[in-house]
């Protein structure tokens, strides 16, 4: 059952269009297709670029945030985890056409912005408002992973770490966020995957002009019907985030310090 | 031994949640001591480790470290070092990254570094693991990698937070040496703190006895065995028999009625005082040869010295009669409910004390549903009592009409007193059924209840004496009749350890040297 769908996509993205199910034959033109033509190049760089910028944007606002509800009393923390996982309970959808009402033209981001005089801008439908839409819906993962990685630390490990005369600064960077790191490699994938291949964030808020890899995948599907070329796209987008998260995993494995024997 | 004073803790107060963990504690440490703080848990002890290492502050007081006071220093700028009680090892960082940990932060040259780490595996015999993770380490291994990693700072004082807690017991003695071999090799002050009394007497050079974050005595460890400051020193460094004395005059006590020699002088005349013979000071001889004389109750083999208990003062006793009666439910005239009491004695003296809960109590009266099992509450108790020896009736009837009659009767009871043992037991005669005894859960414990039996001090009537129970009927096969009971404390009993054997049941003498009588002032706990 989990399996038939992917295989029916990978045996999709090879063979030709108008194959029954009974008789194909075999090609990777597809495949060639992609990556001859700029167009669909600049796509997928497009999009790379955009999950990075919301990972990076995620990953600098989400650890300070994490780290000070870890910091925090019990009862607050518990308080402030319930405020950053309510709206994930929200359909994303809902939450997203929310940010049109705030960023459209006289909307309250613009009313706000003109109170200081900086006057009546476009900011729907430009690529700043598909980064801050996804940045609003994935900062939660990373800020969850993190923080359930900073609330596992032994406390005993910053006294030990104080005690050998670390500043509270050095013993952040010594310790804490080498410790940390687990819960940030999970929250970069938590946060990149599906910000690369998401497709309704930039239809909503980048107004079609701005076109990402999950809405070509999304329009070979639906509006031009080429099945096997989305198909294609499909396995493409896989097996590069299959090759991002075996490097991400080479990174943490080579953080464990020492040889384990 | 150097007398520089190195560390002061003055007057530290601290309380968490408004409890109070630490009352005062005055101290002094010196260079070069292996000391160790010892207490129960909850004692005090951890809380003080914690405020000199700077990761608690005291609410009073002042810690003076080689005379400055460091007070209000963060951890990271105290010249000491800790070991922490689950070793606290990073597990990001292999063992070489973690003892060098404190080095790289003063950013010492990488030479530098390998030299000293090198040097301190091969102090704690762990060379050829400094590439391993942590976490592939036994407990005594990351036990050792925990004081390189503070030793290798060349703090002025080690702080070991009970270090050995986590490890097994064969371990444990082996790191207890270990730790002692480091400490006179590297040549620093060491502050143990610890729960293990046997742990404290093996390697300090002087020991701090703590209780409810009060000092209670410091000295060496010959100091604290030998001649303990108060009992709870006494009972909690090593077994020991206490009994209350008379101090009668310098090198004079008095316990247990007899005069004895004894090296404690500087009480004052005629002192209450605790006495304190250990177990291994105590000598079984032939009864004309003894200073005491008593029954040998029991002796249990030890391995190295058998552990015996001679009685040399007997117990206090008194015997009462049970009274067993067959069921005598009343049932109610439409046969729904039933009600039930039973007779029972008071003393005279007791009689102003008695009202209407007490004597449903004492008469154990409850009334139920025949049908449901369910209880019915007793409604009205009519009694006429006066404080006067005789038989009274009671009557109990619940809010149907369903009653029941019994009788109160009241008595003079005479306690048995022990003026030698300092002690006196009083018990009533009662009456129960059948059913009532083998219901029971814990027949004991309700037979002392039933006969209100109780023992007390002479000299404190609040004290009271643990009484046992004694009697010869199987609860389960009881019947119809009277049974006699038992109460009896268990008098004065020694307890001696010796290699030499005796029978159970023989009269032997005990003696002892005035020097193993050790005095102590009575405190009120």
């Amino acid at each position: 059952m989990l399996v038939l769908p992917m295989a029916l996509i990978a045996l999709y993205s090879i063979t030709r269009h108008g194959n029954s199910i009974i008789s194909f034959s075999l090609t990777l033109e597809h495949y060639v297709k992609f990556f001859t033509d700029p167009d669909f190049l600049t796509v997928l760089t497009r999009s790379l670029w955009i999950a990075f910028k919301t990972t990076v944007i995620c990953l600098i606002l989400g650890y300070p945030i994490a780290y000070y509800i870890s910091r925090s009393r019990e009862k607050m923390q518990g308080i402030l985890l319930m405020c950053i996982t309510i709206p994930t309970w929200i359909n994303m959808l809902v939450r997203t056409y929310a940010w049109i009402g705030i960023m459209s033209e006289g909307g309250i981001l613009s009313t706000i912005l003109s109170f200081f005089g900086l006057g009546d801008f476009e900011l729907l439908y430009t690529e700043t408002a598909v980064l801050i839409g996804m940045v609003y819906n994935f900062l939660p993962f990373m800020i969850l992973q993190i923080n359930t990685s900073l609330c596992k630390m032994d406390h005993s490990l910053l006294e030990a770490s104080a005690d050998l005369g670390a500043t509270p600064v050095r013993t952040f960077t010594r310790v804490t966020f080498p410790l940390s790191l687990p819960g940030v490699i999970s929250g970069i994938n938590l946060v990149f995957l599906p910000a690369v291949s998401s497709f309704f964030i930039p239809k909503l808020l980048g107004g079609g002009q701005y076109f990402l890899i999950g809405n070509l995948i999304e329009n070979q599907f639906i509006t031009v019907g080429e099945w096997n070329f989305g198909s294609a796209i499909s396995m493409i987008m896989a097996v590069i985030m299959m090759l991002m998260m075996m490097a991400v995993n080479k990174i943490e494995t080579r953080n464990a310090g020492g040889k384990e024997e | 031994m150097e007398n520089t004073k190195i560390i002061e803790f003055r007057n530290i107060v601290k309380s968490f949640d408004g409890q109070i963990v630490l009352k005062g504690v005055n101290l002094d440490i010196y260079e070069n001591e292996f000391v160790t703080l010892l207490g129960p848990s909850g004692c005090g002890k951890t809380t003080l480790l914690r405020i000199l290492g700077g990761f608690l502050e005291a609410d009073e007081g002042s810690v003076v470290f080689d005379g400055v006071d460091i007070n209000h220093l963060p951890p990271y700028q105290r010249e000491l070092n800790t070991v922490f009680q689950k070793y606290a090892l990073f597990p990001h960082l292999s063992v070489y990254e973690n003892i060098a940990f404190g080095l790289k932060i003063k950013k010492m040259s990488k030479d530098i570094i390998d030299q000293k780490v090198m040097k301190m595996l091969k102090l704690i015999g762990l060379e050829g693991y400094e590439n391993k993770n942590t976490a592939v380490l036994s407990g005594g291994q990351q036990q050792r990698v925990a004081i390189a990693r503070a030793l290798v700072n060349e703090p002025k004082v080690l702080l070991l937070d009970e270090p050995l807690a986590a490890l097994d017991l064969k371990l444990r003695k082996e790191m207890q040496y270990e730790l002692k071999r480091i400490q006179q090799e590297v040549g620093i002050t060491f502050i143990f703190v610890t729960h293990d009394q046997e742990e404290a007497l093996t390697m300090s050079d002087k020991i701090v006895v703590m209780k409810n974050g009060e000092i209670q005595q410091v000295g060496t460890p010959e100091e604290i065995y030998n001649e303990p400051a108060n009992e709870f020193v006494a009972n909690f460094i090593g077994e020991s028999n206490i009994l209350p004395g008379v101090m009668l005059d310098d090198y004079k006590v008095r316990f247990d009625d007899i005069d004895f020699d004894c090296v404690d002088f500087g009480f004052k005349k005629n002192e209450a005082v605790d006495v304190v013979i250990r177990p291994e000071d105590i000598d079984i001889v032939p009864v004309p040869d003894g200073k005491m004389t008593g029954e040998v109750l029991s002796v249990l083999f030890k391995g190295v010295h058998y552990e015996i208990i001679v009685e040399t003062v007997p117990g206090t006793s008194v015997t009462v009669n049970m009274n067993v009666i067959r069921n005598q439910d009343v049932v109610s005239a439409d046969g729904k409910e039933k009600i039930s009491a039973t007779n029972f004695y008071v003393d005279i003296e007791d009689v102003p004390n008695l009202d209407d809960k007490e004597i449903i109590a004492r008469s154990n009266a409850m009334a139920w549903d025949t049908e449901t099992d369910d209880y019915v509450s007793i409604a009205k108790i009519e009694y006429d009592i006066k404080a006067e020896l005789g038989a009274y009736s009671v009557i109990f009837t619940t809010a149907k009409g369903t009653s029941i009659e019994r009788v109160i009767t009241v008595v003079n009871q005479p306690f048995v007193k022990n003026e030698k043992a300092n002690e006196a037991v009083m018990a009533f005669n009662f009456t129960k059924t059948v059913d009532e005894i083998q219901e029971s859960q814990a027949l004991d414990t309700d037979i002392k209840t039933w006969a209100s039996a109780q023992g007390w001090k002479l000299s404190d009537e609040s004290q009271s004496i643990d009484i046992a129970v004694d009697y010869d009927f199987d609860p389960d096969d009881v019947k119809e009749g009277v049974y006699k009971i038992v109460f009896s404390t268990t008098g004065r009993e020694f307890k001696i350890h010796t290699t030499d054997y005796s029978e159970v049941g023989q009269e032997v003498g005990l003696t002892f040297f005035p020097e193993d009588i050790h005095v102590m002032s009575r405190v009120v706990f």
